[in-house]
């Protein structure tokens, strides 16, 4: 490497949603900050255009026990108690911060912030900014980073993490030109997301690809529970190119109602005390059997309904909703919009401490990228304040990390330029490789699962892996990164849902019949590693 | 599915010297995007094709382009065969992919003090249509000002009156959003039009900072005269001579039998300045059947005033027409000058129709006109199409007398107070309009607006000509052939 393609730091954060960009604001306190991100800073990312909310105990009625036994309840009880507790705890001082920060949020006459109700919560604690929560929370932030001292590396994609020894000490990325660089740190924080576009209907924006799933695996990390993939029950479904996008779960929050092609409010059979505002793995599992069993819609969905619904609250509280169904011709205040399922976040990542720290030593997660704070299921409005929460903590506890002289490794180095230059020799078309890859994804490792349909897709997903990807151009090189790290998250999904022979929370094996419910599994953790894997028994030991 | 033909806008930086079109053509889904047309030319048949994408659903602003000249974001506009695909107007990285880092690096963060004051729900609901900017560009990209002066942008401006509402924010917006260009906006409104949230620039943020500016006492001392003048004479102009109001009658009776009945409204420079269109535009009523009333206590409609931000005497201006109309008992308020039509529709609350005179004479229908042996151009006033939705009805009316031949439709550069307060940009646009002028190949110019008529006559060779005046002429030339018996 040439000496001016190194840059040295104290932390080098890489992803630019609401974890990462929180993570490098609060580790500017503590040294010289680095943040990469393969798009512009807060353009990419689930953070802009999350819609739903932010859940914090605000309110005297409300109480951080409440949230905690609703977060383990809808996580199936998979997920790390003193996470939860923590993520509770801590998210209305986060919230206070962005208040500071100049956030927007929607108050009432006196000056109270508005929370709505939201799914698989038992009080109203979702702060929102009408339907374009994630957007405004990402405007305050961007805003906030401007004025710290944060060096912003736009459109630079991470590629793998340099490490001595065990200990990660920065990582290796490449520019919008296909040029190499290093960047050597104290600490990484991966906050790069989750990675459900390897499913061929997903919400994700275009970097939902498992960046840091795979960067992390390839490192050494452990991941645990990646079988647990968010399938969010209300997707669009028409036209093709927009299926999967979100319909804000807000839409039910705010009164909207599904009801199948019979007209019937199904909701009743699934879940007759919760009903449209059940946690989303009940939902969706709902929706997809109603459609299954032939009570869908003309274009495979259900409908969902607010024309009950006053036009001035559709107009206040769900104007992004509004305008995206105008553009495609269907105007929710008149008729009802037709959804369904859509793969939507990844509860489970790289295992973490409360301080972020993962198995690694010098490499911290958060956001998404991070497991075990959702479970098997999130709740909606969680995900907000968890890019809060722990983006503040791996920040913090990334700047703590001891000063020291950083040694980058050749072979290192010269292993990733050998990988790069393989591109330049394949023969397949990325695009086409990450099409084949979604559609066996969604075909075979979707909401309802098999350990022969598993199997299968895990063998496409090897055998995809070994197609020799091209690269027309060196601009063309970070394409064929990103597909080899969806090729790999993928894999990783199939072989946890493999090691968990249970159905609990958004995982379903529909060929397992089980005797005990989600709090008595004798089961915790999936992992997986470079070192091995396996299924936790309930108590910690595997 | 169906095929799509395409012109995409390639640069590579490293071995082209400028842009050029290429063209595609690929199968896409029914309701597809022009992000998924991109989506197809990349995948199957140009991988090297650069383009930017994150949400795919309006909501992150990565993917502005233009199409066919107009600046959208991809991943909503609909794909239509036959289009042409550029980069927005800012520098180009390659091919689609445009530095963004310049024009967002001009947006203001907001400078927490040291107590934060919770915004009340008043202050969070007027800074709510002020936060929705996904920071596109798109405005950027069509902004005229932008091109000639060191404007920092309609969405800067955006930023500052947003910050400027909030309590939390400690630092005066007023001299920073100066300093960036605040009295550079003609407010032209190309900005809101193409912004994909529609956030009302010009009306809440150029013309509420300009109102916070003159509550500061930084208002321009040439706009500040304007205002002295209004409350003095009722009018934003000195009388040098007689003036329209003063030479016509109270009621105007249509050469045949009365087809409608309309108020005057003449506006200060038709009044004081461009009589002649106004005398014209008269004539043409009266043979088109329509009776013509024209209160003569009616003054300024207040637009030069609102527009730089000293809204304090528009209260009196309104109620003084208004009145002047409604103690007439008329129904329909004619306007021929685009400002005064755009302000008496938009910031007024009037009891009667306000129509412009495109829409009147279309409404009606004309007598049919003598065609001209001329080939003309059509300037839009910025006031009139963007301000009134009026884009069709003057070149329905046009092409009844000449040949039409269309240029770009951009702002002329002497509104928002810009003539009087920043004339070498004034200047500098109209040399503009000049240019695309001469590239028509037209022998004339119409419009339909006195400051258009006025600045761009002082920026062409070319006669500039009012509608009325056209359609004057081509009623006079077919009197001529009836008489002559050609």
């Amino acid at each position: 490497m040439r000496a001016d393609d190194v840059i040295d730091c104290h932390v080098l954060v890489i992803g630019s949603g609401g974890a990462g960009v929180r993570a490098a604001i609060e580790a500017s306190g503590y040294g010289d900050v680095v943040l990469i991100t393969k798009t512009v800073p807060g353009k990419g990312g689930c953070t802009p255009m999350a819609e739903g909310g932010y859940n914090a105990v605000l309110k005297k009625q409300d109480s951080c026990e409440g949230h905690f036994s609703d977060t383990m309840k809808g996580g199936a009880y998979l997920n790390d108690p003193g996470l939860v507790r923590t993520l509770v705890a801590e998210s209305p001082a986060r919230f206070a911060d962005l208040i500071r920060w100049g956030a927007v949020f929607d108050v009432t006459e006196d000056s109270q912030v508005c929370q709505r109700p939201f799914g698989g919560q038992r009080f109203p604690r979702t702060c929102y900014a009408g339907d374009r929560t994630g957007h405004e929370m990402m405007a305050t932030l961007i805003d906030r980073l401007g004025l710290s001292d944060v060096r912003v590396l736009s459109e630079v994609t991470a590629l793998d993490l340099l490490r001595e020894g065990n200990r990660v000490i920065g990582a290796l990325a490449i520019d919008e030109c296909g040029d190499l660089l290093a960047v050597t740190a104290d600490a990484v924080v991966l906050s790069t997301g989750g990675g459900t576009r390897i499913y061929d209907i997903s919400t994700n924006s275009s970097s939902g690809t498992g960046d840091g799933f795979a960067i992390g695996y390839r490192a050494g990390a452990e991941l645990i529970d990646m079988e647990m993939v968010q399938f969010h029950p209300t997707g669009a479904v028409y036209p093709y190119d927009a299926r999967g996008r979100l319909v804000t779960e807000a839409v039910r929050g705010e009164g909207g109602v599904l009801v199948n092609a019979l007209h019937e409010r199904f909701m009743k059979k699934y879940d007759p005390e919760r009903m449209e505002l059940s946690t989303r793995d009940v939902v969706s599992r709902a929706i997809a059997t109603e459609i299954l069993q032939g009570r869908g819609t003309v274009h495979g969905g259900v409908y969902l309904d607010v024309t009950h619904l006053p036009r001035q609250q559709i107009e206040e509280k769900l104007p992004v909703m509004l305008e995206q169904f105008l553009k495609f011709g269907v105007d929710i205040r008149k008729e009802p919009m037709e959804v369904a399922p859509t793969a939507h976040h990844m509860m489970g990542g790289l295992k973490i401490t409360t301080e972020c720290q993962t198995t690694l030593p010098g490499l911290f997660a958060c956001g998404e990228s991070a497991g075990g704070v959702h479970g098997a299921n999130r709740l909606g409005g969680n995900a907000l304040a968890d890019t809060q929460v722990y983006g503040k903590r791996a920040g913090e506890f990334a700047g703590k990390s001891e000063k020291r002289i950083k040694k980058i490794d050749p072979d290192q180095v010269r292993r990733e330029k050998d990988r790069l230059s393989a591109f330049f020799k394949g023969n397949a078309n990325p695009a086409r490789v990450a099409d084949e890859l979604r559609q066996a994804m969604w075909k075979g490792a979707g909401i309802f699962r098999t350990a022969g349909e598993l199997k299968a897709t895990l063998d496409t997903v090897n055998r995809l892996a070994t197609i020799p990807l091209s690269a027309r151009s060196s601009r063309n090189l970070p394409e064929c990164c990103t597909v080899q790290n969806m090729i790999l998250t993928a894999s990783l999904v199939c072989r946890a849902a493999l090691l968990r022979p249970e159905s609990r929370g958004a995982h379903t094996r529909t060929d397992i019949t089980q005797a005990w419910d989600a709090e008595h599994s004798p089961f915790s953790h999936t992992f997986l590693s470079l070192a091995g894997e396996g299924i936790e028994k309930r108590g910690g030991a595997a | 599915m169906k095929e799509v033909t395409v012109r995409v806008s390639r640069f590579d930086p490293a071995c082209d010297k400028t842009p050029r079109l290429e063209t595609y053509i690929v199968r896409v889904n029914e309701g597809a995007r022009v992000l998924h047309v991109l989506h197809a030319i990349h995948d199957g048949i140009d991988p090297t094709l650069s383009y930017r994408y994150c949400c795919g659903s309006g909501q992150c602003g990565s993917c502005a382009v233009l199409v066919n000249g107009e600046p959208v974001l991809a991943c909503m506009e609909e794909a239509r065969t036959g289009t042409v695909i550029e980069p927005l107007k800012l520098p180009v990285k390659k091919d689609l992919v445009v530095d963004l880092l310049p024009a967002l690096k001009n947006l203001p963060p907001l400078q927490p003090g040291d107590v934060c004051v919770m915004p009340t729900k008043q202050q969070i609901d007027a800074i709510k249509p002020l936060r929705s900017c996904i920071e596109c560009l798109a405005c950027v990209s069509i902004c005229p000002a932008v091109d000639v002066t060191s404007f920092s942008g309609p969405t800067a401006m955006r930023e500052e009156m947003r910050l400027a509402l909030d309590p939390r924010d400690s630092v005066n917006r007023v001299p920073q959003a100066i300093e960036k260009g605040l009295f550079t906006c003609t407010t032209c409104q190309a900005c809101w039009k193409v912004c994909p949230k529609k956030i009302e620039i010009p009306g809440k943020a150029i013309e509420k900072l300009r109102a916070l500016a003159n509550k500061q006492g930084r208002t321009l001392p040439r706009h500040q005269e304007v205002a002295a003048l209004v409350e003095k004479t009722g009018r934003s102009i000195p009388r040098t001579s007689e003036s329209f109001l003063e030479k016509v009658g109270d009621v105007i009776e249509p050469y045949g039998p009365v087809k409608a009945t309309v108020g005057f409204f003449v506006g200060c420079m038709y009044n004081l300045r461009q009589q002649q269109s106004a005398f014209d535009a008269v004539e043409v009523l009266r043979r088109n059947g329509i009776r013509v009333v024209i209160p003569k206590e009616q003054v300024c409609c207040g637009s030069p005033l609102i527009r730089t931000g000293q809204p304090d005497y528009v209260g009196t201006l309104k109620k003084r027409n208004i009145e002047a109309f409604t103690s007439r008992g008329i129904d329909t308020v004619l306007t021929m000058c685009a400002g005064c039509g755009t302000t008496l529709k938009n910031d007024y609350t009037t009891p009667f129709r306000v129509i412009d005179i495109n829409e009147l004479l279309t409404e009606c229908g004309i007598e049919p006109p003598a065609r001209l042996p001329i080939r003309a151009t059509y300037h839009d006033p910025c006031h009139l199409l963007r301000g009134q939705g009026i884009r069709d009805e003057p070149r329905g009316l046009i092409r009844q007398v000449v040949d039409l031949v269309e240029m770009p439709s951009i702002c002329c550069g002497s509104g928002g107070g810009v003539r009087s307060g920043n004339p070498e940009e004034a200047a500098a646009l109209g040399k503009r309009r000049g240019e695309e002028i001469a590239k028509t190949g037209a022998d004339i110019v119409i419009t339909s607006c006195p400051f258009c008529e006025f600045h761009i006559s002082e920026h062409t060779g070319k006669p500039v000509k009012n509608i009325a005046t056209v359609l004057l002429e081509g009623y006079r030339e077919k009197d001529r052939r009836k008489q002559g018996g050609r």
